[in-house]
């Protein structure tokens, strides 16, 4: 038997070891997203039998109705909050444990832990333990307010605060897990770099902070950036466990959004709509990251 | 051939220690052989029905005894019960997901609101044969039919029924001066009598409904009212009986201090012995029993009725029915065998027994030998499914491919009512926009 030329083996060698990941990407990721994004023009509806061409209709609905703009806006304060807040705790409290290491290094593990024990646990589970601290009379929110002569809140009930209430919850269960990454970025910043930074003197700890370890953090802080939109874009568990978008489709978002029109109304066309803008947004972000990635944070 | 060529190997082996060997182990395939084809002859005769029910936390049990007790008076039908689904909604998604594959259950329990769905689709079989002119007989009442027609087909059946009653705290009441001997019966009374607990602490409440379209609806038929014309063709909740309906929300909010509760805030409020009076489903009636516990003695009150030609009356009824999904003619006979099982006296007994719903069968209430010793336990039990004897009515589904999202509309609407919106403005647009979606119009 003639062998084939190495180009040609080589080729061979890999095809065999991507085609089946590839193939198995297309079947159960792609195929799956063209058929929604065709089931998104249409009217079709779970279990019917026919269904016919509306065209944009569905995207017209999404954007156009007052429903439909409640969910991208309720969406989008969400997001506006949850992203700096979770960043921003998480390098905190990342920074404060990373110092702690030097001076109370178990202490600083159990707190750790402590802040990790969020992002371990089962939201769904947590949602119902959120749902008992914050219950309007039995909750020990309210009873703390009420014994400082404080106004006990409706907190997951009154229309105008329940966004804010589960940003707060979005938040608490994100910081653990930002919390984890920062450690990381920081314990992977060379020492010698805060040295020659002391020489060249810069000392103090706001200037160690903004000449090392704030651009050492960069790749860090994008990947924590990105990771934290793309959760904080796909809250569904809070909202469905503690409030099923109410009260009065206060705190509906985008995937509480297209769980109730697909899975509840059985309109499987108009949340293909919805499933279609989500992945466009999902699809920008991730986008971004790689561009940003290849082009801004490198240190070299 | 591969497994005839393995077995000449290991009869050839064999014969090495045992010249019969190989002999033998043919007799045994021809033996078993023999014994599969019996055994095929014997399933042919037995006719399996698959059964597809949802909520295992209420119904595992119950639906064990139920097929247990119905194949052994009908040793030729085997029941066999499918994975049960999560909740009602899952349950539906799922059967609609099994017709598409074509592997849809005989027949399937459904919630009361939901069969619509599934016939809207085609796939429920009527079962106006099977029943003839034998519903009276069989204890089917006209109320209890209404629960499962459309458009004069009885495309389902009830298994288990509540509707809307009031749960009372006494000793909240007594505190605040009530009597449970003289509770009131109107609304005024209601009020007048959760404005005087709400006014016992910061913690305690007086009075909570849901702001949802089951609880509206049921203050709706209290008050005669009907969420529809009978043709389906207009809204007619912005009557006068709708909008004393909706305004009840407003007036247990301004004059009973009702607080905005979601259903889990209030569900957990009620057994923790700060809320006095609560409107809620009868079917959780035995999860507030537990939960209330020894602390206090929870009761069970009838909702008020306001409308004076008590035949208007109804209350929507929750709770699960019973389709028949099957296309196979076989299938279809035995498979009605069983809804008429367990929809019957016998059936209902054991639904009752063990889930604390209601029975969808006058028979197993009517005669005392049924369920007579299991009333004189459970008082609170015997008020609930009086009132659904008594008022039995359909939830009203809203027709189309919207019916289900005006539903939510309609919720919204009761929480901008309760907020202090005008109520009649508001019950007024409401009707205009449910129009208007669901094609009225």
């Amino acid at each position: 038997m003639r062998r084939l030329p190495l180009a040609a083996r080589d080729a061979l060698t890999n095809t065999w070891l991507v085609g089946p990941a590839t193939l198995a990407m297309l079947m159960f990721i792609f195929l799956p997203v063209l058929i929604v994004a065709v089931l998104s023009f249409t009217d079709y509806q779970f279990g019917a039998r026919s269904f016919g061409w509306i065209g944009l209709e569905n995207y017209e609905k999404l954007f156009g109705s007052a429903l439909g703009r409640r969910a991208i806006t309720n969406t989008l304060l969400y997001v506006a909050i949850v992203i700096p807040a979770a960043v921003g705790l998480g390098l905190l409290v990342a920074l404060g444990l990373h110092r702690m290491m030097d001076w109370a290094p178990q202490l600083s593990n159990v707190l750790r832990s402590v802040y990790f024990l969020p992002v371990a646990a089962t939201l769904v589970a947590m949602s119902v333990a959120w749902q008992m601290v914050l219950h309007p009379s039995l909750g020990v929110v309210n009873q703390t307010l009420v014994g400082l002569g404080g106004e006990p809140r409706n907190w997951l009930s009154d229309r105008s605060i329940v966004l804010y209430t589960l940003a707060v919850i979005g938040i608490w269960q994100t910081v653990g897990y930002n919390m984890v990454l920062f450690l990381a970025g920081l314990v992977a910043i060379p020492p010698e770099l805060y040295d020659a930074a002391e020489v060249d003197g810069a000392g103090g700890n706001w200037s160690r902070f903004w000449t090392v370890t704030w651009p050492m953090l960069g790749p860090t802080t994008l990947f924590v950036l990105v990771i934290t939109a793309t959760n904080a874009f796909r809250v569904f568990e809070t909202v469905a466990t503690l409030t099923q978008g109410g009260p009065a489709f206060a705190s509906d978002t985008l995937v509480y959004a297209l769980y109730r029109e697909g899975f509840v109304y059985f309109k499987a066309g108009y949340a293909s709509a919805i499933t279609m803008v989500f992945f466009a947004v999902l699809l920008t972000l991730t986008l971004m990251q790689f561009r940003i990635v290849e082009r801004r944070v490198h240190y070299r | 051939m591969t497994v005839i060529t393995h077995l000449e190997e290991r009869g050839s082996n064999r014969a090495e220690f045992d010249p019969l060997g190989g002999i033998e182990t043919m007799k045994t395939l021809f033996i078993a052989a023999a014994f599969g084809l019996a055994a095929t002859a014997a399933s042919a005769e037995q006719t399996e029905i698959r059964v597809h029910y949802a909520i295992p936390t209420i119904w595992a049990e119950t639906q064990d005894k139920l097929a247990a007790a119905f194949m052994e008076k009908h040793p030729d039908i085997k029941i066999v019960i499918d994975g049960p689904a999560e909740g009602y909604a899952d349950g539906v998604q799922r059967l609609l997901r099994e017709a598409v594959a074509g592997t849809a259950p005989d027949v399937a329990y459904v919630g009361l609101n939901r069969w619509r769905i599934l016939e809207d689709r085609g796939l429920t079989k009527p079962v106006d044969d099977f029943i003839g002119d034998k519903a009276g007989e069989m204890g089917y009442t006209p109320a209890l039919l209404s629960l499962g027609s459309y458009e004069g087909k009885q495309h389902a059946l009830g298994t288990s029924a509540s509707t809307l009653v009031m749960y009372v705290n006494p000793t909240l009441v007594e505190q605040a001066g009530g009597s449970m001997d003289d509770f009131p019966t109107t609304y005024d009374g209601i009020i007048e009598l959760a404005a005087k607990i709400n006014a016992l602490g910061d913690n305690i409440d007086g009075v909570w409904i849901g702001r949802h379209d089951w609880r509206f609806q049921s203050l709706l038929g209290a008050h005669g009212g009907r969420p529809m014309t009978e043709d389906e063709s207009d809204i007619t909740f912005d009557s006068e009986a709708g909008l004393k309906a909706a305004g009840l929300y407003q007036r247990f909010v301004k004059e009973a201090g009702m607080k905005p509760y979601g259903q889990n805030e209030a569900r957990q409020a009620l057994p923790a012995g700060t809320l006095g009076i609560m409107f809620e489903s009868s079917s959780l009636q035995k999860r507030f029993e537990e939960g209330a516990g020894d602390a206090f003695e929870l009761t069970v009150k009838p909702t008020p009725i306001v409308a004076e030609d008590k035949e208007t009356v109804y209350f929507p009824t929750g709770g699960s029915a019973i389709v028949l999904m099957t296309d196979d003619e076989a299938k279809q006979k035995a498979a009605w065998e069983y809804i008429a099982f367990v929809t019957g006296p016998d059936g209902q007994k054991i639904i009752v027994e063990n889930t604390g719903y209601a029975p969808a069968n006058a028979k197993v209430i009517e005669d005392k030998a049924y369920l007579g010793a299991f009333y004189d336990a459970n008082p609170n039990s015997l008020v609930a499914h009086t009132q659904v004897a008594n008022h039995a009515g359909p939830w009203f589904a809203y027709p189309g491919a919207e019916g289900v999202a005006v539903t939510d509309l309609i919720a919204a609407a009761m929480v901008e009512i309760a907020e202090g919106a005008d109520t009649d403005a508001t019950v007024k647009d409401l009707a205009e926009t449910l129009r208007l979606q669901l094609g009225m119009k």
